[in-house]
């Protein structure tokens, strides 16, 4: 059997076991909404959320736009909350798309080759590591100009670094695994041994790391925002929480308790569905 | 191996089962703090906090609100503002009464109080705090004067007193060392150990004012020698307390000085009696023993805090204005479940906030009626009402209302929300309803929430007649850059009065004032800045106020800046606080509260 | 060993080399101007240049690298721009501070989260496993923000069962430290269960689990013996990993709970452009992280025999 249909039957398996799972169906929807709320936000056919609605600190009441209620604007904070999905969305998916490729390229190669390529590597995370998060995330942010850009741009360029060790660790145990001598033995060149014996044995880690860096981005978000770092116009989960932790006091909980909630959803889901993936996909679950 | 595991297997039990028990039977910590304050029952302790660190504890070195409250309360000046009376007016500290003027209103002699000793410090011979003497005040003037310690402040003398401005001068030239005693300044002589003089370059009723400043503190020579780069963080005053425990980003402890020479005021405002502000009239101050101030940066656990009683006296932000307390049409007040509690003062601040146009913008600059419109697109009543909670009042006048001169003495009038005006200035401008008018941005030194829902309201405000407000939240000294080089459009500003007259808000556009000076519009009008020089020197009176009304008229016409409000501080104090009547010229008195400590231990 | 040890000590060079041109760059060429922090409004274009040319900014930037590399090497990085404080007294101060925060947590947090990790992936796919995943994933989706906040006004305030924040030196220090320290556990129980979650389940389906299941070996026994040990290398890689991450939560929790570490220190210095404060806590922090990494690189050869240090 040639790598490539083993790959495509595992897909085509792997599809299926997930889609025997109501939960994970149910979970796939709910990013599937999210992404299409994102999508929407991005084509601009999201409610405009700087337009009032009503009073200001409208308790929740069953009409759309107030049933999340209303802001110190009356706004609605429903509508905010779909500005906001947008941006988190944005920030997890172009944080993510920069740190995920960085990673596994990185971590393969180093792990794959040594020598060099690993002394080289090994090094860049050491430099990045070393230097604490924040005070390089806002660096970056001051040479970008502050906003949601090049916030990401700042995340995903240290975000790889987790991922890059474990593939890296990953990579150093299974080249040495029977697996990869044999097909080293029948003659598989590096790229193959790489891409297609490999990889596809550590792949999950990228997806758990993936879906946590969604994750983490969105909450970065939160606590860079509240530095005055991140997202500057207000339709942000980040700029919702920092405000809500003034409102909180005078019991104005619904624009916390919104975001809490829009947030639980989106984060159960994408941990429900990368859980799953993990499971189709690792080879050595499949009997 | 195995044992290994073992080992982290029940090293892992025992931090569940540790966990677990630390977590459920509660750790009594309010006993460690009760205990302490029983240790020291008969100990006056006032706690405050500091809701940033200081930058300097020189007093010539430092310009930051943080520092000024510290060294207020070490060190001493000549004046201070009168903690009662109002108007703000000035009252001698270190000086036995004010001082005379000779017949020629340009000399003033000081005589210095008797007894006035520092503190004792091993700088001093044998340790023992001197005698305050009139060198201590020629070498602290001088100090300040020196251009290689203080980088900050001089302008509040500049040009006020004879052969001062050469000496900034000469001190520059000379570089880092300059020795005092080789370098006289014709204006400032002394007398004897009790007396001196300064001459003043013009009449000029302004001049005594900067000494009430903490910049303008009184230093020991020996203390400055002794401790060089260090001085800053060992201050040795004649100030109501001393540094105990020197913690910058702690506890900072400060103690009181036993020997202060210091009295509490025995004369007051109408009205001052019957609330018992007087009524420890002539008594050596100061009364507490220990001031305890930590540095809490966060505004929720200083609530908190103070809302246990761990605090004595503390600001009261918007949020927790909305949750404690409410406006009616007698004015503020504490909601009941707060008000049995604690006790509230409100008092209108020496602030004036504005938004000022870049002159030189090709847009805004030349266009009269677009600053016009915008002015009446602005609702400041509204912008109060919603996002202060009605915790201040609109200007129309450029003098915070407190000042004399202000609003409260002079007819002026300036724009109010007016949205027809506005539309018809707009068309005036040449964009009907906005339509081809381009984004316009405004800069702000900073980028947190409450920046940020300003800026929504004003861009909210001002999309109601067609014009589109872009922000620029800047890094502070990006927005210095920025407005100083003249490379914006519009900013938001606040002008504090370094000293409370209206002549200290008018030069904010006196044209020589350009950037880097105060006047970021970089506007200049001849008839406005020959009036200012007019009025600058005049004592307060209809003649003055007359000035004011005049160039308030080329204000409101110009546009340069648009004025918006003073804001009203409010804060709220534990019952056990005495003496306390809020002075905003005076931001730290602790000199003169009390505290009663058996009521603080009944809990009244 | 020792050759290992101190070849490893050698490497730092390089990587301090690395960290020291990293931060140079982004903190010289952008960020803050201290002079102009320093001197606030109306600073004339003189004065502006005195101070420059005081704090030795107006020197070409590669004489002013030169200078950095040379407080470097002798572990003296002047005084702070802001306060004229000697940096290695306010780091002295500051660290120790910082370590009795978040250590203990970290430590506690480890164990708990691996024990709580191997019971969840003892009892996979089964009532309790879903749970404690949706336990776990809600745990997540709040932000350390609002923890912070809501158990400061809840636990704290309202319940009384801590300080609300301040701090003291030596043991005294002990009661503000637990209600943060709480936080930071409770903070990383989510990410950290779920991560060695999947960790052990990894091991559980490998090959020498299933021989020595079919050999008849007891379930918690091979949980124990087999799995534990394997899965020690990606827990130590991940422990390492997430130490950084401790200054930003312990930034916050400085703030809010008046806890005078570095974390707080850094972040006002990042907001004034304070050189000096910026440079030297970087590389203190570079020098001990480095230190930390070649620690756990001992400890992995200690746990798997199969690891030799070469």
């Amino acid at each position: 059997m040639s790598a490539q249909t083993r790959n495509n039957s595992l897909g085509r398996r792997a599809l299926q076991k997930l889609m025997r799972q109501k939960l994970t169906v149910t979970c796939f929807v709910v990013i599937i909404i999210y992404l299409t709320i994102a999508l929407l936000g991005a084509l601009d056919l999201l409610p405009d959320f700087q337009a009032r609605v009503g009073e200001s600190y409208e308790a929740p009441s069953l009409s759309i736009a107030k049933i999340f209620g209303t802001d110190i604007f009356g706004r609605s904070v429903l509508f905010k909350l779909l500005a906001g999905t947008k941006t988190a969305i944005s920030i997890g998916f172009l944080v993510t798309s920069i740190a995920v490729p960085i990673g596994i390229t990185l971590g393969s190669l180093a792990g794959y080759y040594g020598g060099k390529i690993d002394g080289f590597v090994v090094w860049l995370f050491s430099v990045i590591v070393s230097v604490p998060y924040l005070l390089m995330v806002i660096a970056i942010s001051y040479v970008l100009g502050k906003g949601m850009l090049s916030m990401c741009i700042a995340m995903g360029s240290i975000g790889w670094v987790g991922l890059c060790r474990l593939i890296r660790a990953e990579f150093l145990k299974h080249k040495e695994r029977e697996y990869v001598l044999a097909a080293r033995l029948l003659g598989a060149n590096d790229h193959n041994l790489i891409f297609k014996q490999i990889l596809p044995n550590v792949i999950h880690l990228a997806i758990i790391t993936a879906s946590l860096q969604v994750l983490g981005a969105i909450k970065s978000e939160v606590i860079l925002t509240y530095l005055g770092v991140g997202v500057q116009d207000g339709s942000s989960w980040g700029s919702m929480i920092s405000d809500a932790t003034g409102e909180l006091v005078n019991g104005h909980w619904w624009p916390l308790a919104g975001v809490v909630i829009t947030m639980f959803f989106i984060i159960y889901a994408l941990n429900v569905v990368g859980d799953a993936l993990r499971d189709a996909l690792d080879p050595k679950l499949v009997d | 191996m195995l044992k290994l595991q073992r080992i982290l297997l029940l090293s892992s039990l025992t931090a569940l089962l540790a966990l677990g028990l630390s977590c459920k039977p509660t750790p009594k910590t309010d006993d460690s703090v009760s205990g302490e304050t029983s240790a020291a029952m008969n100990k006056m302790v006032f706690n405050y906090l500091r809701g940033t660190a200081h930058k300097s504890l020189d007093p010539m070195k430092q310009f930051d609100s943080a520092s000024a409250d510290l060294v207020a309360n070490i060190y001493d000046r000549l004046f201070e503002y009168h903690y009662l009376k109002r108007p703000y007016q000035l009252s001698p500290v270190l000086l036995a009464e004010m001082p005379t003027l000779a017949e020629d209103g340009l000399t003033y002699n000081f005589t210095l109080k008797k007894g006035v000793r520092f503190i004792d410090d091993p700088c001093f011979k044998d340790g023992k705090g001197r005698e305050l003497v009139s060198d201590d005040i020629i070498y602290s003037i001088k100090r300040f004067a020196d251009a290689n310690v203080n980088m900050l402040s001089y302008m509040l003398v500049e040009g006020s007193i004879v052969g001062l401005d050469e000496f900034h001068a000469e001190t520059k030239k000379l570089g880092k060392e300059t020795d005092y005693s080789k370098l006289d300044v014709p204006g400032i002589k002394k007398i004897d150990d009790q007396k001196f003089s300064i001459t003043l370059t013009r009449k000029n009723p302004l001049a005594l004012l900067p000494f009430a400043a903490t910049q303008l503190s009184i230093v020991a020579k020996e203390a400055v020698e002794k401790y060089m780069e260090d001085f800053e963080r060992h201050p040795v005053g004649t100030g109501p307390f001393y540094i105990k425990d020197y913690s910058r980003r702690g506890v900072m402890v400060l103690a009181k000085n036993p020997n202060y020479h210091g009295v509490y005021p025995t004369e007051g405002d109408p009205g001052d009696a019957e609330k018992g502000l007087l009524a420890d009239a002539g008594k050596q101050i100061p009364f507490i023993d220990e001031i305890h101030l930590p540095l809490i940066e966060e505004p929720q656990p200083a609530m908190l805090k103070f809302q246990k009683g761990q605090i004595d006296w503390i600001g009261l932000d918007k949020d927790n204005f909305n949750k404690m307390a409410y406006k009616d049409e007698q004015g503020f007040h504490l909601n009941e479940t707060f008000s049995k509690k604690f006790d509230m003062y409100a008092e209108m601040g020496l602030v004036m906030e504005y938004l000022v146009f870049n002159m030189k913008d090709p847009l805004l600059g030349k266009n009269k009626a677009l600053r016009q419109a915008i002015a009446y697109a602005l609702d400041t009543k509204g912008y109060i009402e919603k996002m202060r909670n009605g915790r201040g009042e609109a200007l129309t006048s450029i003098t915070p209302i407190p000042i004399a001169g202000s609003q409260a003495q002079t007819k002026t009038e300036y724009y109010s929300y007016n949205k027809e005006m506005a539309l018809k200035k707009l068309e005036e401008a040449g964009y009907p309803n906005g339509q081809g008018l381009p984004e316009i941005v405004i800069e702000y030194r900073s980028a947190n929430s409450a920046t940020r829902q300003d800026f929504e309201f004003l861009r909210n405000q001002l999309a109601t007649v067609g014009i589109t407000l872009k922000p620029g939240f800047q890094t502070f000294s990006a927005f210095l850059t920025k407005i100083e080089s003249g490379n914006f459009q519009m900013a938001t500003a606040g002008w504090a009065a370094d000293y409370p007259d209206a002549e200290n808000f008018y030069q904010l556009l006196y044209g020589p004032n350009a950037s880097p000076g105060p006047n970021h519009s970089g506007w200049a009008n001849t008839d406005y800045d020959k009036l200012y020089m007019d009025s600058k020197y005049m004592p307060n009176g209809p003649e003055r106020f007359a000035i004011f009304e005049k160039m308030h008229k080329i204000l409101q016409d110009e546009v340069p800046v648009i004025i918006t409000w003073n804001p009203i501080y409010f804060g709220l104090y534990q019952k056990w606080v005495g003496n306390m009547k809020r002075n905003m010229m005076q931001d730290a008195p602790f000199k003169y509260l009390k505290i009663d400590t058996a009521g603080k231990d009944k809990g009244v | 060993m020792l050759g290992y040890i101190i070849r490893r000590l050698l490497y730092m060079i390089p990587i301090l080399l690395g960290v020291a041109f990293l931060v140079f760059t982004l903190f010289t060429t952008v960020g803050e101007d201290p002079v102009r922090i320093a001197l606030g409004n109306h600073a004339s274009p003189e004065a502006i240049a005195d101070l420059r040319a005081k704090w030795g900014l107006d020197q070409p930037l590669h004489l002013q690298f030169l200078d950095f590399l040379k407080q470097i090497i002798t572990f003296d990085y002047g005084r702070s721009f802001n306060t004229g404080e000697k940096l290695s007294e306010l780091f002295a101060q500051g660290a120790l501070v910082s370590l009795s925060l978040t250590l203990p947590p970290f430590l506690i947090a480890v164990m708990l989260n691996v024990s709580m990790a191997l019971i969840v992936a003892y009892y996979r796919g089964s009532i309790i496993d879903r749970f404690a995943t949706a336990f776990f994933i809600m745990a997540m989706s709040i932000s350390y923000l609002v923890y912070i906040i809501a158990f400061q006004y809840i636990l704290a305030f309202q319940f009384d069962l801590f300080p609300i924040n301040g701090y003291e030196h030596g043991l005294r220090a002990i009661p503000y430290l637990v209600l943060p320290g709480i936080i930071i556990i409770f903070v990383s129980m989510g990410p950290d269960v779920r991560m060695y979650r999947t960790v052990f389940l990894d091991e559980i389906k490998a090959d020498y689990v299933r021989t020595a299941r079919s050999k008849g070996a007891a379930e918690p026994r091979v949980l124990f013996k087999h799995i534990l040990k394997n899965a020690m290398i990606p827990i130590l890689t991940y422990t390492v990993v997430a130490i950084p991450f401790l200054v930003l939560g312990a930034f916050l929790m400085e703030r809010f709970f008046s806890i005078p570490g570095i974390g707080d220190l850094m972040i006002n210095a990042i907001n004034t452009g304070d050189f000096p404060v910026l440079k030297g806590l970087t590389m203190y922090i570079a020098i001990g992280y480095s230190i930390f990494n070649l620690i756990t690189d001992i400890l992995y050869a200690y746990v798997d025999p199969r690891v030799k240090l070469t």
